[in-house]
């Protein structure tokens, strides 16, 4: 992948924000909210048009969860990347359904070796619709299930080794967790290909209850630049973004956060 | 009105999807038929998520070996998560409520799983029925007008005319598009 420096998660919200950013080369757009039968979002098209890639970011498929995937959201998500004439495509490391029951968020699964199965069977059905390569997103899980088999390291690892999927690498996600789990963030980053990410979500999130939780609504703490930094000392992704789902801030605060990626990465500014 | 980009999804398309399945409150119980069973190492992966399911979304029991104060306060953040979407979604019902509209639409969802947050505000709003704000009312009146939704399958768009008392007056639904004629005041 080139490098396409700073970007940003486009949401409907924000679209006139994100049409006014001068050196804009990236940005992402939640594959659910494309409809098969309707025009693009109004300003996702322009932006396209730009020649600012745009890579659609599956948020129902279900990965990993215990049955098939369903195969009417697959190739929504195909469509969607052909529509977009996306470089990837890109979906998490988690469940969000079970039995029918809609979870309304990213569940973890279990890193077990049955989980592990699972989950590279539905990469596989996924991969076998794409027409472009896709990247995998670990998620901020609260709690862990009680029969992990392997460390985060080697669960990841292997998921990526077995599919051939790239990485998408959020590394508020890996804060969120180290902080909860009272680890080491960046220990992290020696354990995981980083050469295999495809890029990186920069996002904000709050505490409660003496618990972390990844928001996409709050402010981006300082530590998550730090991180950021760290990583991008070790090896620099093609690409990192600011991923804000609501609550949405004054421009100028949203352009401080885009900055503050751009100087922790050593990227250009795209304000 | 453009229902919150997550839910839309489930409304695309012809005919129901996987997604769309009607599940009646409480229907996460179900996972929690196992937790009886025998031998509970060897079940399925299918089943153990569909268990963690019903924890969160219907107040089933926690999985064994969960960290139960954790998988609460998952359960907690999803319905404050849930509550933000459905004010999104139905801003004056949220607003009816005021500070109480996160604790309100908690006691009424701790035991339903999503249907998304525009059915979701369409059923809590259906309930509260008579009781409703008269903003509140209106914007259930003007969605009324527009959509059919028989609260079991997504909404769909209403192909014939469709009229509507509102607080304030009549709302007269044509070809898609809304219009209110007011009481006269006084």
């Amino acid at each position: 992948m080139t490098d396409y420096g700073v970007g940003i998660g486009w949401r409907p919200e924000i679209a006139g924000f994100v049409a006014g950013l001068p050196g804009l080369r990236f940005a992402e757009v939640v594959a659910e909210s494309i409809h098969d039968h309707d025009d693009l979002p109004p300003g996702l098209a322009e932006l396209r048009a730009r020649g600012v890639a745009i890579v659609p970011h599956g948020v129902r498929l279900s990965l990993g969860g215990a049955e098939p995937v369903e195969p009417d959201r697959v190739r929504h998500l195909a469509r969607a990347a052909e529509r977009l004439a996306a470089p990837l495509v890109s979906e998490h490391i988690a469940f969000v359904r079970a039995g029918g029951v809609e979870a309304g968020h990213l569940l973890p699964i279990p890193r077990s070796r049955e989980a592990v199965d699972a989950i590279v069977a539905n990469v596989e059905r996924t991969q076998a619709e794409l027409s472009v390569p896709i990247a995998l997103e670990p998620i901020a899980a609260v709690f862990d299930w009680p029969d992990n088999e392997l460390d985060e390291g080697d669960f990841l690892t292997e998921i990526l080794d077995r599919t051939g999927a790239l990485l998408l690498l959020d590394v508020a996600n890996v804060y969120a967790n180290a902080l909860n789990r009272g680890d080491d963030p960046a220990a992290l980053f020696d354990r995981i290909p980083l050469e295999r990410i495809a890029y990186v979500h920069v996002a904000g999130g709050a505490e409660h209850d003496g618990i972390y939780h990844d928001t996409h609504t709050d402010t981006v703490p300082p530590a998550v630049y730090d991180l950021v930094a760290d990583l991008c000392a070790r090896h620099r992704p093609p690409a990192l973004m600011l991923e804000r789902d609501g609550h949405y801030p004054p421009a100028d605060d949203l352009r401080a956060e885009l900055d503050a990626i751009a100087k922790s990465s050593g990227y250009p500014a795209v304000t | 009105m453009t229902p919150p980009a997550g839910d839309h999804v489930t409304s695309t398309g012809a005919g129901p999807r996987p997604g769309d399945h009607v599940t009646s409150p409480g229907a996460g119980l179900r996972a929690g038929d196992h937790a009886g069973q025998p031998g509970g190492a060897a079940r399925s992966l299918a089943d153990r998520q569909a268990e963690l399911v019903g924890t969160l979304t219907s107040g089933a029991p926690v999985p064994e070996g969960f960290d139960a104060r954790l998988v609460e306060t998952a359960r907690v953040a999803l319905l404050r998560k849930r509550a933000g979407e459905v004010a999104k979604a139905w801003p004056a019902l949220a607003a009816s409520h005021g500070r109480e509209w996160n604790a309100a639409f908690a006691r009424w969802a701790a035991t339903r799983p999503t249907q998304g947050s525009l059915r979701d505000g369409w059923d809590l709003a259906r309930e509260v029925g008579a009781g409703l704000r008269s903003d509140a009312a209106e914007e259930l009146a003007a969605r009324e007008a527009l959509q059919v939704y028989d609260g079991e399958h997504a909404p769909r768009p209403r192909r014939l005319p469709a009229v509507r008392r509102g607080d304030g007056g009549v709302l007269i639904q044509v070809a898609g598009r809304l219009r209110t004629l007011r009481w006269p005041s006084g």
